[in-house]
């Protein structure tokens, strides 16, 4: 019998389906990865577990017993412990204080002393359970992130009930010989006979630690191994991650030959974000990067566009080169960035569409000054018919609409600036199917007049539109931009740095 | 907004000033006398005027409470340039002056350096105090106003109307085109809506917001040259008084049409001035007035916060409430 057993588990939002049949078993005393890209099922599963969500269908019992979760005090009670992807912690508190906050008092009571000393023997009683070596008495402010990712775990396990510890991309902050400390405490835990679910983008991480592995594919369980027997068998786990339809929501590729270099990058480094990142990107191409979240991506593309400063190598427009210090420098030069956040960074969601359309180029949106009111009504209606905006109403809010349909109005910005260059990153992070077929087919027509750059962590996006690839590993570039990178090696790239 | 809401709007505002005018009315006919309506948008230009400039610094999401104290450092070097003999044009330009650059000072400590707004703008606004104590040791300056012409700013009139609120209404105009008709007017409310989208949008953020409080300082010393024209002496509390009612008409203006502008402040104003008017004349005590403005301003930011208004809406097909 297994320490935590889930039958059949369903849960859908809306008309989407999170989870479909999913079975999943854990033993005491394994630690068990859980795979699968960004929206295959794994946080829908660990928010089931957790109490966040509650599951539509389905069973789960712990210890053979059958039990309802539903609420985070029932999995707490159920002995699950979570630790979030980013543990909130008090930096002026110390460690011992942080792990028993909110339960300072021993007694009952507004006027009951708050017990240091208590704390204190109650962390060295949680110590004595799970022999780590760590000084808890230093404020949390003061601790390397490793130690603060273990004050956030013996945080979750500070109840003497937890049996099942979930850690939900712990090492996605920690340096390499943290990482290690940290696989260290995760094998004293695994000792104690807990049972712990690791949740990681890095595959090379899994076999270093985790005895077994289940992978997650668009809501469903596709396959659980052992880590050994995978090994054995020399089983591909990207394949088993991705899908093996590519799906038809991508334009064809263009038959002819890209154009002219446009906008290249030699060199291109930024301390601690990204190093060394050289291409070249055509008229009449789409040249994608794909990379992990935290893998430099975000800041390489705001780099590019004068947001953030490089630190060494050279930008070059139209075989000029350039230097931006601001975006309205990037924008006059001809590069156009949508941006990974367009919530923060790309709309004013209070404002309507004329507004957010004509807000990157205002100089066209004016005449001495004044801004030209029916033009600019004209000029949005005509490209929120070229974007296919849903519904078209200039006149409304961006909040009120979906989020295709506001990554369309910020493409429509795009448009409206009339740019040689094309940032996209991750164009389609909530947006629906359909609305993603047609923002691709709009990337197919821009990269026809400019050079397109796509950059995402979803590995088939980027595969699926680009004419050539390259990965973003920790910040270094995988090789050089290729037409004939082949999706597993782009992916074996982006998730454990090889080239193949 | 559409235009259909814009009307909505504009006719609920018109429902509360007749609702007001009318119980005011009744209690005492002289409300709606000529004298009394002038005598009340004269009131009106001193506080419309300085808020205004305020509505800048609120569209872009700040605060600036140094005006009054600007405002009165404004008067003083206003009243001392005119009592040491100087032209009028230069006195009210040297006044004008103090306010823009005293705004910039506010502007780049809070843009380029990232001050906070609020503490910054106290402790330059204390500052314009203690300045304004340097002319005449406080004691208030009234030498050479009868002969200058400044009186003639408060006395004069300007196409059939009283020469204060003809400038208001020209502030008002300039106001209207900048924020609401140029390219401008995008980048402050864009500025205000979301600073990182607007300058990943290429907007100049920094300047923007410098702009903001150089036009509320700008503004400030603009209303405390009516005050001075109207009272006939510059001292150093002549802009205190201007704060509440600054700041209650642009978020009662705000409340009443859904965010900010040129024409809200000007309707919140008159909304304030009507009031303020109104109990003068039913001789209820000055000093209640202050009490009132205040429960005006915290009905009004409570209005405008998204989730009241935002239930209001769904209570009220139409919005009606009656402030006070």
């Amino acid at each position: 019998m297994s320490l935590l057993e889930m039958r059949g588990i369903e849960k859908r939002f809306g008309d989407v389906r999170a989870l479909a049949d999913v079975d999943f078993e854990l033993e005491a005393g394994e630690i068990h990865a859980l795979l699968g890209v960004n929206g295959a099922g794994k946080s829908t599963l660990i928010k089931i577990l957790s109490g966040v969500y509650s599951k539509d269908r389905g069973s789960i019992r712990i210890a053979g017993d059958e039990i309802a979760l539903g609420a985070p005090r029932a999995a707490i009670e159920a002995g699950i412990a979570v630790v979030q992807q980013h543990p909130e912690l008090v930096g002026d508190l110390t460690g011992a204080e942080n792990i028993f906050l909110g339960q300072e008092h021993a007694r009952a009571g507004l006027f009951s002393p708050v017990n240091a000393r208590d704390i204190r023997s109650r962390a060295a009683r949680l110590l004595d359970r799970f022999p780590i070596d760590i000084d808890l008495d230093r404020r949390v402010e003061d601790m390397p992130a490793v130690d603060r990712e273990i004050v956030a775990i013996l945080h979750a396990l500070r109840l003497d009930s937890a049996r099942i510890l979930i850690l939900d991309e712990p090492t996605s902050t920690l340096t390499e010989r943290e990482k290690e400390s940290l696989f260290g405490m995760m094998r004293t835990l695994r000792a104690q006979g807990l049972a712990i679910i690791y949740i990681t983008h890095h595959l090379d991480e899994v076999f270093e630690i985790a005895d077994r592995f289940t992978v997650f594919r668009g809501g469903r369980r596709v396959a659980m191994h052992g880590v050994a027997e995978a090994r054995q068998a020399a089983i591909s786990i990207p394949n088993l991650m991705l899908d093996s339809v590519a799906g038809e929501v991508f334009p064809p590729r263009p038959t002819h030959a890209a154009g002219d270099i446009v906008f290249e990058a030699r060199g291109l480094t930024r301390q601690g974000d990204f190093q060394d990142v050289s291409f070249a990107a055509r008229r009449g191409e789409i040249l994608g990067i794909f990379g992990l979240v935290g893998s430099g991506l975000d800041e390489l593309s705001k780099a590019l566009f004068g947001a953030l400063r490089p630190d060494s190598g050279s930008l070059h427009l139209h075989g000029q080169q350039v230097a931006f210090r601001s975006p309205a420098q990037a924008l006059k030069a001809g590069v156009f960035l949508v941006p990974g956040d367009r919530r923060t960074e790309g709309l004013s969601m209070q404002e309507n569409v004329i507004f957010n359309t004509t807000l990157a180029n205002l100089g066209r949106a004016s005449l001495g000054g004044f801004l030209r009111f029916g033009r600019n009504r004209r000029d949005a209606a005509a490209l929120a018919a070229r974007v296919d905006l849903q519904p078209r109403k200039l006149d409304r809010p961006l909040r009120g609409y979906s989020g295709g349909n506001q990554q369309k109005v910020v493409i429509a910005k795009g448009l409206y600036r009339e740019a040689d260059v094309y940032i996209f990153v991750e164009p389609t992070v909530g947006v629906d199917i359909g609305a993603r077929a047609k923002i691709y087919a709009l990337m197919r027509e821009l990269s026809e007049k400019a050079a397109v750059i796509v950059m995402s962590s979803d590995c088939n996006e980027v595969f699926g539109i680009a004419d050539r690839t390259v990965a973003l590993y920790k910040g270094a570039p995988i090789g050089v931009p290729s037409r004939d990178t082949t999706r597993d090696h782009l992916l074996h790239a982006g998730i454990m740095g090889e080239a193949v | 907004m559409t235009r259909t809401t814009l009307f909505i709007r504009i006719l609920a505002f018109a429902a509360i000033v007749a609702v007001i005018a009318g119980l005011f009315w009744l209690q005492n006919p002289a409300f709606l006398s000529t004298g009394n309506i002038r005598a009340l948008m004269r009131h009106m230009s001193v506080n419309g005027v300085a808020a205004l400039g305020l509505t800048f610094v609120i569209v872009v999401r700040h605060f600036d409470l140094s005006f009054p104290g600007v405002a009165s450092l404004g008067a003083m070097t206003m009243g001392w340039l005119i009592a040491i003999g100087q032209p009028l044009s230069l006195a009210i330009g040297g006044g004008l002056a103090v306010g823009l650059l005293i705004g910039i000072f506010n502007g780049i400590a809070i843009a380029r350096f990232k001050l906070p707004d609020i503490v910054t703008t106290i402790a330059t606004g204390g500052l314009a105090i203690g300045f304004s104590y340097f002319y005449s040791n406080g004691t208030s300056i009234s030498r050479n106003f009868f002969m200058s012409g400044l009186l003639d700013i408060n006395d004069g009139r300007f196409l059939g109307l009283d020469r204060p609120f003809a400038i208001l209404l020209g502030a008002a105009l300039v106001g209207l085109l900048i924020l609401n008709a140029s390219r401008f007017g995008r980048a402050f409310y864009a500025t205000g809506e979301n600073r990182t989208a607007a300058w990943y949008s290429g907007v100049p953020v920094s300047a923007i917001v410098i702009a903001a409080f150089a036009l509320c300082g700008l503004c400030a010393c603009l209303s405390i040259v009516l005050l001075v024209a109207s009272s006939g002496a510059a001292n150093v509390s002549a802009g205190t008084q201007l704060l509440m009612p600054a700041f209650a008409a642009v978020y009662l203006g705000a409340a009443l049409f859904g965010r900010p502008s040129v024409l809200a402040t000007l309707a919140g104003t008159m909304l304030m001035s009507l009031m303020l008017n109104g109990f003068t004349l039913l001789a209820i005590p000055y000093y209640y007035s202050d009490a009132i403005v205040s429960t005006v301003l915290i009905l009004a930011i409570t209005c405008f916060d998204p989730r009241i208004s935002g239930a209001l809406r769904r209570l009220l097909p139409t919005r009606k409430e009656t402030p006070a």
